[in-house]
C-alpha cells in the first residue's frame, strides 16, 4: 500500500541557500579627539565620525562580550566609572543599539541624552573627569570560515565551533548592514527555510544580558527547543 | 624601550636576533610592562656578605607562626642558577588556550600574506621588552609562512647615550637637545640603513632609535610602520620636534595606549602589549609546584596572600603597599609578599629595598623577596597562589604585571594609572584605586566577598584572553599588513557597520 509523502520535519528540511559563516577581525585606529569632562564629550560626539560612534557602541560589545551585566557601551561605562555621573550613566546604558539601524540615528539618541542631563546639571558639564575619553575607531575586515550550514543540524553544529567574533558579526554588527533590526541569522532562517517563527525567537535574544558565549548557547537552545517540537 | 635597562647589551658588538625557533635563553622579566621592562641577564649569585638588604636576615617580632615558616622567611631559599631554557612554543601549541576555531583565523589571514615579506628593526637582540616579544612573534610569522626577518641596529656608547637621553626626554625628563647629539643620532642611524638592505614588502622599526631608517623609503613599494612602545604623553619638546618629521615619513604609527600617542598626521593604532601565555611567567603549573615554591618562601597557603611584583621603585610605590596590607591585616588575618629584582645592581633600587624593609618592620608577615632575573616559573606560582593581586603604581606603563594576574584568574587591586586603566575596568574586571586607604578597602572588600572576587577573575582572564595575549598580538599585526598593502581596505567612515572582505 502506497504511504502518503512525508512532510520535511524542521530538523531535515534543507535550506534554499546555505548559510556560510564568516567571522570579523579589527583594528583599533586612534582618533584626535578626546575628552576630559562632559562637555567636552558632547562636542566630540557631535563631530566625530560614525566609526567612532559605532566603535564605542557597537563594537566594544565584542570587546567585551565577556562581561554579562554592567556594561552596554563605552559613553556610559566613561560616565560612571570616569565622571562618576550615575543617572547619565544608567541612560546611556539604557540605550540598545538594537533599535538603530543608521549610527547618525544613534549619535542623535546618544546627544540628547547628554544634552538634556547636563541642562537639568550644568556643573557635571565642566567637572574634571578622573580619566580621559579617548575617541577611537575600527577598521574591520570580514574574514571567511570553512564552517557551512544548509540545514538546522549543520546550523547547530557550525554554531558550536566559531568563534565569539563570527557571532558578533551575524548576530550585531549586521543590523548596520541590513539596515532592519534584524540579524543575518534570523534573515536566512526566514527567508532560505521559511522558519519565521524561530527566526524572531532568535531575534529577541538579549545582548545585553548575556555574554557571547550565552548568547550562543542561546541561539543553540532555541534552535534545538524549535525542531523538537516542530 | 628603556636604554637605561637594556645598554648592558649594546654596543657596537653586532648581536643576532632569534629569527627562527630556535631556543633561547628566557630571561625573566622583574616589571615587565612594554615600555619599561626590566629585563636583567643572569648573573651569578653573589657571597652572602655583598647580598643587598632584602637576602638579609630580618627580626620578627614573637609570633605563633611554626617554625618553619619563620625559617624560610628568614631564609627563603632563592634559585641561584638559572635553569635551562624551555623549548619554544609552536603555533599550534595555542589551540589549548585559544581554541581552533580561533587558530583558523589567524592562519587564514597569515595565509593571504604569503610570499609577502616582513623586516622587523630594533636596537637590540637580547634584554629589554621589545627583544622579548620580537623572541615570540617572529618565529610564530616565519612558522605561519609569513617570511620575517629581525635586524638589529649597531651603534657605538655615544650613540646609546643619545638614545637614552631621548627615552628620558620623551619620558618628560630635562635634555638638552644639540647639533652634536642630532648628528650623532642622525650619523648612526645613516650608517645602519647603508649597512642594510630593504627588499622587504613591509618594515616594522621599533621605537625610538632606529626611526631615521625611514630614509630608505621608497615611495613605489613597502610600506613602512613605527611601533612606538614608550610613553609619548608628555615628550621633551625639542627631541619630539626633532623627531616627529621622521616619524610622520611612516604609513602608520602604533601605540600601546591612547594616552600614549601624540597628534600625527599619519594613521595611528592601537595594539595593546602581549603576554605570552605559554611562557614560564604564564604557563599553568602544577599544584605541587606552587606549593613548593610557598615553602621554599615560607609562605602559608591556609591564610589569604596578597602580593605584588614589581621591581624596587618607588613609583611602584612599595610602601604605600605595605601601608595598605597594615590596614587590611587590623580586619583580615593575612600575608603580604613583595616579589621583585632590581635591587641587585641598581644603587636606587636597593635604597628602595631598604624602605621597604623598615616599613615592613618586624611583621613576619611583610614577605620581601628580591628575586634574580630567572625567577619566572616562582614568580608564576607566587601570583597563582595569591588570593589578591595588587599594582598600586603611581606612574606606569602599561603595566604588564596586571596583565599576568588578569590571565590568572586574580582579583587585581590596581593604581589607575597608565595603562592600567585599559585592563582594569573598575569592578568588572578588577579594581582601581587612587589612595592606601582606597587599596586597603578593596582589598578588604575582596577577601570578604570571595564570589566577587572569583567573578573578577573570570572577566579579568576573558579580558586578557580577548585582548592581551601574543595571539592577539599577531592577528593585530597580520591585519595591519593586510590593510596596509591594500589586500584588505578598511571599512569607510560613510559605510559603518559595511566591513570590508577579502
Amino acid at each position: 500500500m502506497a504511504t502518503a509523502p512525508q512532510l520535511p520535519t524542521a530538523r531535515s528540511r534543507w535550506a534554499k541557500a546555505p548559510f556560510y559563516f564568516n567571522s570579523a577581525a579589527h583594528l583599533l585606529r586612534i582618533g584626535r579627539e578626546k575628552a576630559t569632562n562632559l562637555q567636552e564629550l558632547l562636542e566630540a560626539i557631535r563631530n566625530t565620525n560614525d566609526a567612532s560612534i559605532f566603535q564605542h557602541t557597537f563594537q566594544t560589545l565584542e570587546e567585551h562580550h565577556f562581561i554579562g551585566e554592567g556594561f552596554s557601551n563605552d559613553f556610559s561605562h566613561w560616565a560612571f566609572a570616569a565622571c562618576n555621573e550615575v543617572e547619565l550613566a544608567e541612560r546611556l546604558a539604557a540605550i540598545d543599539v538594537r533599535e538603530f539601524t543608521s549610527i547618525p540615528a544613534l549619535r542623535e539618541r546618544i546627544v540628547h541624552i547628554i544634552e538634556s542631563y547636563l541642562q537639568k546639571n550644568p556643573r557635571a558639564a565642566t567637572r574634571p573627569a578622573m580619566e580621559p575619553f579617548y575617541l577611537m575607531a575600527a577598521d574591520l575586515v570580514v574574514v571567511p570560515t570553512p564552517y557551512v550550514a544548509r540545514n538546522l543540524e549543520e546550523f547547530v553544529d557550525a554554531m558550536r565551533k566559531v568563534t565569539v567574533h563570527a557571532i558578533y558579526y551575524h548576530f550585531i554588527d549586521a543590523r548596520l548592514r541590513l539596515k532592519l533590526n534584524n540579524n543575518d541569522f534570523s534573515v536566512w532562517f526566514e527567508t532560505e527555510l521559511d522558519m519565521p517563527q524561530l527566526a524572531d525567537r532568535l531575534n529577541r535574544i538579549d545582548i545585553y544580558t548575556s555574554t557571547l558565549d550565552e548568547v550562543r548557547n542561546a541561539i543553540i537552545k532555541t534552535i534545538e527547543t524549535y525542531a523538537a517540537r516542530a | 624601550m628603556s636604554d637605561k635597562d637594556t645598554k648592558k647589551s649594546r654596543g657596537s658588538k653586532k648581536q643576532e636576533p632569534n629569527n627562527n625557533n630556535e631556543v633561547r635563553r628566557e630571561t625573566a622579566v622583574i616589571e615587565n610592562e612594554a615600555s619599561e621592562t626590566v629585563v636583567e641577564e643572569p648573573v651569578t649569585a653573589p657571597p652572602e656578605e655583598e647580598r643587598p638588604p632584602g637576602s638579609k636576615e630580618r627580626r620578627f617580632r614573637q609570633t605563633d607562626l611554626p617554625a618553619h615558616f619563620i625559617e624560610r622567611r628568614k631564609h627563603p631559599r632563592i634559585q641561584t642558577e638559572p635553569p635551562p631554557p624551555p623549548a619554544p612554543p609552536r603555533f599550534d601549541d595555542y589551540e589549548s588556550i585559544i581554541g581552533k576555531p580561533e587558530l583558523d583565523e589567524i592562519r587564514f589571514l597569515a595565509r593571504h600574506l604569503r610570499g609577502k615579506t616582513v623586516k622587523m628593526v630594533n636596537s637590540t637582540a637580547v634584554g629589554g621588552g621589545v627583544a622579548e616579544i620580537l623572541n615570540r612573534l617572529v618565529p610564530l610569522m616565519n612558522e605561519l609562512e609569513v617570511p620575517t626577518k629581525w635586524e638589529v641596529i649597531t651603534g657605538g656608547n655615544d650613540f646609546f647615550e643619545v638614545t637614552k637621553g631621548f627615552h628620558n626626554a620623551l619620558h618628560g625628563g630635562d635634555y638638552q637637545l644639540t647639533k652634536t647629539i642630532r648628528d650623532i643620532f642622525m650619523s648612526y642611524n645613516e650608517q645602519n640603513r647603508q649597512r642594510m638592505e630593504f627588499p622587504e614588502d613591509l618594515f616594522v622599526i621599533h621605537d625610538p632609535q632606529p626611526v631615521g631608517l625611514v630614509r630608505s623609503r621608497n615611495e613605489n613599494r613597502g610600506r613602512w610602520i613605527w611601533r612606538c612602545h614608550i610613553d609619548l604623553s608628555n615628550p621633551h619638546g625639542d627631541v619630539w620636534d626633532f623627531l616627529k618629521p621622521m616619524v610622520e615619513q611612516y604609513d602608520a604609527a602604533i601605540f600601546s595606549a591612547p594616552a600614549f600617542t601624540r597628534q600625527l598626521n599619519v594613521p595611528q593604532y592601537l595594539f595593546y602589549p602581549s603576554i605570552d601565555p605559554l611562557s614560564e611567567k604564564n604557563k599553568e603549573l602544577d599544584e605541587s609546584y606552587i606549593n613548593k615554591v610557598c615553602d621554599d618562601f615560607g609562605i602559608d597557603r591556609s591564610r589569604p596572600i596578597l602580593t605584588q611584583i614589581s621591581r624596587f621603585d618607588r613609583l611602584k610605590d612599595p610602601v604605600g603597599v605595605i601601608e595598605s596590607y597594615k590596614l587590611v591585616k587590623k580586619y583580615v588575618d593575612c600575608q603580604l609578599v613583595l616579589a621583585g629584582g632590581g635591587a641587585t645592581d641598581d644603587p636606587e633600587g636597593a635604597v628602595v629595598l631598604q624602605e621597604v624593609m623598615e616599613a615592613a618592620g618586624d611583621d613576619p608577615d611583610v614577605i620581601i623577596l628580591n628575586l634574580p632575573p630567572w625567577s619566572a616559573l616562582e614568580i608564576n606560582a607566587l601570583q597563582r597562589a595569591s588570593t589578591v593581586i595588587i599594582q598600586k603604581s603611581l606612574k606606569e606603563g602599561f603595566g604588564l604585571t596586571v596583565t599576568e594576574g588578569l590571565w590568572k584568574e586574580k582579583p587585581v587591586v590596581a593604581g589607575a594609572v597608565g595603562g592600567i586603566p585599559t585592563q582594569i575596568i573598575h569592578k568588572l574586571t578588577g579594581v582601581l584605586v587612587h589612595s592606601v586607604e582606597g587599596c586597603a578597602y578593596q582589598i578588604r572588600y575582596l577577601l570578604t566577598h570571595p564570589e566577587f572576587a572569583a567573578q573578577l577573575g573570570k572577566n579579568g582572564k576573558a579580558h586578557a584572553t580577548e585582548n592581551f595575549l601574543i595571539t592577539v598580538n599577531l592577528k593585530r599585526w597580520l591585519l595591519l599588513f593586510q590593510l596596509l598593502l591594500g589586500m584588505a581596505k578598511p571599512a569607510k567612515e560613510a559605510m559603518v557597520g559595511e566591513a570590508t572582505s577579502f
